[in-house]
């Protein structure tokens, strides 16, 4: 076992692929030790991949890059502006309020770094605010993609775990909101404090455009319940409702109202039964594609095989790691390392809070080192039968293991969105990690309520019948 | 206290900031394989859609897609990890590196490379080794040989160790290493 995990570790710091470290860890391993004939690796590898609920997984990313080649960008900046721009600290709130938007569309947490992170930190810095102060909100809101549904690690962690996917989705609702409320107070505590002013007018007519907008996205599922009880079947429902959706929004020229549908189709359509997962997120992709090829016309043939290879490129990146991860993942059953951890936790604690702090600490740590996707492949079968006998839900812990490896996104040594961030903001790593700093704390005090009240997690799914 | 101070200006003129220009896209760096790939992309998103349509639309699923749609995906992950070798876009940590003088990191990035050339020489005879015990297999729902997938999963193996020769081999005349090319085009990752 401890070659299993040393000489994976020591290969992924030496730099070698994490996939192929963890893939030459296994075999090493299979073949010093002969658990097993070292062909079964060629047989775990493909099977590894060869499952519909991960075919999810490359559309949600189609999805986020076409909404990104779209048109909607602008329009989603025009509606945040109008609703939190004049607040004081404007351009802090609507880089938050932008990237919430935006996580209903993707489920990563690096395209909202990467993608609207540019241009917000440009946007920011333009108007005045310090370079540091960006790169910090940037960084903290851009833990909301995968949180937010829909959200690719969840996808993993729920085949992984064998949990359902549609329940996991509708668990990131909540926590997604208490995030988003402790980030807002952070830049109200922080437009105070430097004395940041607002950067547009308060406009009345259009704080109540935008809210109208939100209104109507909401009005949606109310619309279509009614016409449910008024004898039509929910299929025709849902169709008339977007039929007279489009055209109210073809009429009136919505800035948002298409974005802000995304997530509301998505979680409506897994929730009612509709689709499955990968369907929703077909689903999503369709309707990026209407967006962009339809209504706002934006995408050329050209840009749509670009967004197709990008997403080739990012899909086979992070499921390779899940082919040889899937290996490493059966190795560490085979070596009891799962039995072996359960039984020192209960040697020291018996009480679920206490193997929590643990679980969070151990998390903390590993995901500022591991990249997400293997630490949820590895960390799954060893943490999913301890956190049962502890009468953890298994749809909490993957809110947990999801936010704290998010976090571990932007701590050094290894985070991938503080990489990103350091090189748009042309900051050298250390100060970039100094001006993510304070913005951790809304992230931690997020961290903390979601760990230990699992109500705000699993109150929703609950309500919707999804988790008993 | 002030760090930032300046009239507020209308929404539309700051909507501007956050439009994006969009550059020429240029799809030059992508090689056969890679189209190729991109059509069985396409191919699965068909299948998914196909299966929610008959299911609606129908009334009657048709249930080979959901297995041919499986299939596409592992024929997507293993060829499109051919591209990611060739344009280094693999997911790695590479921290240490700043701490290490130039020739202390190229001799590393030589040690990385030689494992990850045998790595993809061993895998390749695995799954060569793997097909001859499966390769006569069936799919389940459609009378198809599974053969297909298993050939191209071999040939993508085969692929990722000739494309990781091959960046050595370039690695070893050019000036510029094919890492410093793919530093400055992103990170990866989700």
């Amino acid at each position: 076992m401890l070659l299993l995990i040393g000489s994976f570790l020591v290969l992924m710091i030496v730099g070698v692929p994490v996939a192929v470290s963890l893939g030459v860890a296994s075999l090493a391993y299979l073949v010093i030790y002969g658990v097993a004939p070292d062909i079964i690796a060629a047989q775990r590898m493909i099977a590894g991949v060869e499952s519909f609920p991960l075919i999810a997984v490359p559309f949600f990313i189609f999805a986020g890059n076409l909404m990104n080649i779209a048109g909607v960008t602008g329009r989603i900046y025009q509606f945040a502006l109008s609703l939190v721009g004049w607040m004081k600290g404007g351009l802090a709130q609507v880089n938050i309020v932008g990237s919430v938007v935006f996580s209903g569309m993707s489920g990563t947490a690096l395209a909202d770094a990467a993608g609207i992170g540019t241009i917000e930190i440009k946007a920011m810095k333009d108007h005045g605010y310090p370079v540091e102060a960006a790169v910090g909100v940037t960084a903290a809101s851009a833990t909301l993609g995968p949180i937010f549904p829909p959200s690719l690690p969840f996808v993993i962690y729920g085949m992984m775990a064998n949990v359902s996917i549609g329940a996991l989705f509708m668990a990131g609702v909540v926590p997604g909101v208490v995030m988003t409320t402790l980030m807002m107070v952070t830049v109200f505590i922080f437009a105070h404090r430097k004395g940041w002013g607002s950067d547009t007018p308060f406009e009345l007519r259009r704080l109540a455009s935008a809210s109208l907008e939100i209104l109507i996205v909401l009005c949606f599922p109310a619309a279509v319940y009614l016409l449910v009880l008024a004898g039509l079947s929910i299929n025709v429902a849902v169709l008339i409702g977007l039929v007279a959706l489009v055209a109210l929004d073809w009429y009136f020229d919505f800035s948002a109202v298409m974005a802000l549908m995304t997530p509301v189709l998505l979680i409506g359509g897994m929730t009612m039964g509709w689709f499955t997962p990968t369907e929703a997120a077909v689903a999503a992709v369709i309707w990026s594609l209407f967006l962009g090829l339809v209504r706002y016309r934006t995408m050329t043939l050209r840009t749509l095989a670009k967004a197709s290879f990008d997403t080739i490129e990012t899909t086979a990146s992070v499921l390779f790691i899940v082919t040889t991860a899937t290996i490493f993942a059966w190795l560490l059953t085979v070596s009891q390392a799962a039995q072996m951890f359960s039984n020192f936790m209960f040697s020291l604690t018996d009480n679920w809070w206490t193997f929590l702090i643990i679980v969070n600490i151990v998390l903390l740590i590993v995901g500022a080192f591991l990249d997400t996707i293997a630490a949820i492949s590895i960390l799954v079968p060893i943490l999913m039968p301890i956190a049962a006998r502890y009468g953890i839900d298994p749809v909490h812990m993957g809110l947990i293991l999801t936010l704290n490896l998010m976090i571990g996104l932007l701590t050094p040594p290894v985070g991938v969105v503080l990489f990103v961030l350091s090189r748009i903001s042309k900051l050298s790593i250390e100060r970039t990690a100094l001006a993510i700093l304070p913005w951790m704390v809304p992230l931690f005090v997020a961290l903390l309520l979601i760990t230990f009240i699992p109500q705000i997690t699993l109150w929703l799914p609950t309500q919707f019948g999804l988790i008993k | 206290m002030n760090e930032q101070q300046h009239a507020p200006i209308s929404v539309e003129e700051m909507a501007h900031a956050f439009e994006e220009e969009v550059g020429p896209v240029d799809l030059s760096p992508y090689a056969v394989e890679d189209w190729v790939n991109l059509a069985i992309f396409w191919a699965m998103a068909i299948c998914v859609f196909l299966q929610f349509f008959t299911r609606y639309a129908l009334n009657n699923s048709l249930a080979w897609t959901e297995e041919i749609a499986a299939n596409c995906l592992v024929v997507v992950v293993f060829l499109g990890s051919v591209m990611c070798v060739r344009m280094m876009r693999h997911i790695q940590v590479d921290f240490i590196y700043q701490f290490l003088s130039p020739k202390l990191r190229r001799a590393l990035e030589l040690v990385v490379d030689f494992i990850v050339i045998g790595f993809f020489a061993y895998t390749t005879w695995l799954m060569w080794r793997y097909i001859a015990i499966v390769g006569n297999e069936r799919m389940v729902t459609v009378n198809l040989p599974r053969g297909y997938v298993f050939y191209t999963v071999f040939a993508a193996f085969a692929l990722m160790l000739a494309r990781s020769v091959q960046n050595f081999v370039k690695d070893m005349i050019n000036e510029k290493t094919v890492r410093e090319e793919a530093s400055e085009s992103g990170a990866q990752g989700i």
